[in-house]
């Protein structure tokens, strides 16, 4: 038989027998040595209560604490943060590798992208303490609508939109006028200038495109130079507009890249007809006054009568 | 990846664990107010990093480790709070928490523990907290402290030593055999 512990050597092992986590051999040892020792034992006894005590701990109510407040305010500090959190997901298009990302108020960001990993550089730098993450989940529903866009399955995109990313109020404004250009409608960076009430603003209005945070929802792809001229799209994607335009009915020629407004359809807005561009006085009017269509189906989607005297209904452009 | 996301699934968290949290993090910080904060911080961090959670963690020890760290770079922060918690040891059965103690006459033995707990260093506080009230593991308590499970286990030794000596009373204890 092993030597009997001593006081100093079992004092822990007894600690640990009086909480009932001793190990069966540590226990052995307290067990022999409080049989020779009438100290240990009665300081073991005094743990045991002890450990009752500690145990009481457990259920006994702390006079004065109270998290109710904190658990509110926590509670709102969550739901700040819910609003500010943007998740993002990087898909395959018909475009291309696309980037989209979404906050609880709407889509955020859509960004045509080259690499993976700069794309996420990118999004770590711009999400600071506000907080991005990348989860395809989340996204995925917005990425399934875009597909049925693209594939001319459908023609609106109906996701509410979170214009953070709008550097400044004139571009919130742009971007909002161009939001409301119809499916398969083209106007010119003037148009939208007048639409905003700053009709002189015309090479701010193609700057504020130009850093378009939501292209394709924001369809600055139906904005094009006073002459027709599609300027330019996402840096240097310019077959990507006229993808995106001929998806929407809008023929443009393939060497000019350009549009022919003398083969399309026009609007003056809020006129409730549409006419053929020889109508009247039409085809001397700037672009910057009208609206084109490039068929008659999307002008009359809009609920667009055929104009009384040109009838585009009897006379349509020849195709 | 993976985590459910949802709003539920955080807030059934939140609901499930903040007033445990809570009554941890006034022991830990010694101050009502501090575990306020604390417990606000220690579940707004766990929001930013729930998604990476594996699917298989353990969420509660989870939100004890934060709520450990937290409250120990609080401390380290606050040297000067520090160094008059190393005062208030040497009195250690005079010092109390600072929470009010009221008429909580019943639970008299509760308060004199309190009390006591409140003079232990942070390490001490922390993992006799964790393992007597909590009912943690010496794992978890090990990874909150970044510390073996061994040193764990010494640190609740060590309070449990310095409690029984405050409680002088309980010299009059005796064992019959």
């Amino acid at each position: 038989m092993s030597e009997i512990p001593t006081c100093r050597e079992v004092e822990r092992d007894l600690v640990a027998v009086a909480a009932g986590e001793a190990e069966p051999a540590a226990a052995q040892g307290v067990e022999r040595h409080v049989a020779i020792c009438r100290e240990c034992r009665d300081e073991l006894g005094r743990y045991r209560v002890l450990e009752g005590m500690v145990t009481d701990l457990r259920r006994a109510p702390m006079p004065g604490v109270d998290p109710t407040l904190a658990r509110a305010e926590l509670e709102s500090k969550l739901a700040d943060i819910r609003s500010r959190l943007v998740t993002y997901g990087m898909f395959a298009s018909p475009l291309g590798k696309i980037l989209i990302a979404r906050s609880e108020l709407g889509v955020s960001m859509v960004r045509y992208i080259d690499s993976e990993a700069s794309a996420r550089s990118h999004m770590a730098r711009l999400g600071g303490d506000e907080g991005i993450v990348e989860d395809e989940a989340v996204v995925e529903p917005l990425y399934r609508e875009l597909l049925d866009y693209l594939s001319a399955r459908d023609t609106r995109l109906r996701w509410p939109l979170d214009l953070r990313w709008a550097g400044s109020e004139f571009q919130r404004r742009v971007l909002e006028a161009t939001s409301q250009l119809p499916y398969g409608a083209v106007a010119s960076y003037g148009g939208i200038a007048k639409r905003i009430g700053a009709p002189e603003s015309v090479r701010a209005v193609a700057q504020a495109l130009r850093h378009n945070p939501l292209p394709i929802v924001i369809p600055c792809h139906r904005v094009v130079g006073s002459t027709g001229d599609l300027t330019g799209y996402a840096g240097t994607r310019i077959g990507l507009k006229e993808q995106l335009l001929s998806i929407e009915g809008v023929h443009v020629g393939g060497d000019t890249h350009r549009i022919d407004r003398n083969h399309m359809y026009v609007w003056i807005d809020p006129d409730k007809e549409y006419c053929v561009p020889s109508c009247g006085e039409l085809s001397k009017m700037p672009l910057a006054k009208l609206t084109l269509f490039g068929s008659r189906a999307h002008a009359e989607a809009l609920g667009l009568q055929p104009c009384q005297s040109c009838r585009p209904d009897l006379h349509p452009i020849p195709a | 990846m993976g985590r459910d996301m949802t709003e539920d699934a955080f807030e059934s968290i939140v609901a499930t664990h903040h007033a445990e949290i809570h009554r941890y993090l006034v022991r830990a910080t010694l101050r009502p107010g501090d575990a306020d904060d604390l417990s606000q911080e220690t579940f707004v961090r766990a929001y930013k990093a729930y998604r990476a959670l594996p699917p298989d963690a353990n969420v509660r020890a989870w939100l004890f480790t934060i709520a450990t760290n937290l409250s120990r770079n609080h401390f380290r922060a606050e040297g000067r709070r520090r160094r008059a918690m190393a005062m208030a040891a040497v009195g250690a059965t005079e010092q109390g928490p600072s929470w009010p103690e009221g008429e909580a006459i019943a639970n008299q033995a509760s308060a004199r523990i309190d009390r006591l707990v409140s003079a232990l260093p942070f390490k001490q506080r922390a993992a006799f907290t964790m393992r007597k009230v909590h009912e943690l593991d010496y794992d978890t308590i090990s990874q909150s402290l970044e510390c073996s499970a061994e040193s764990a286990r010494a640190h609740v030794f060590q309070a449990l030593r310095k409690i029984r000596q405050g409680l002088n009373d309980l010299d009059g204890v005796q064992t019959e055999r």
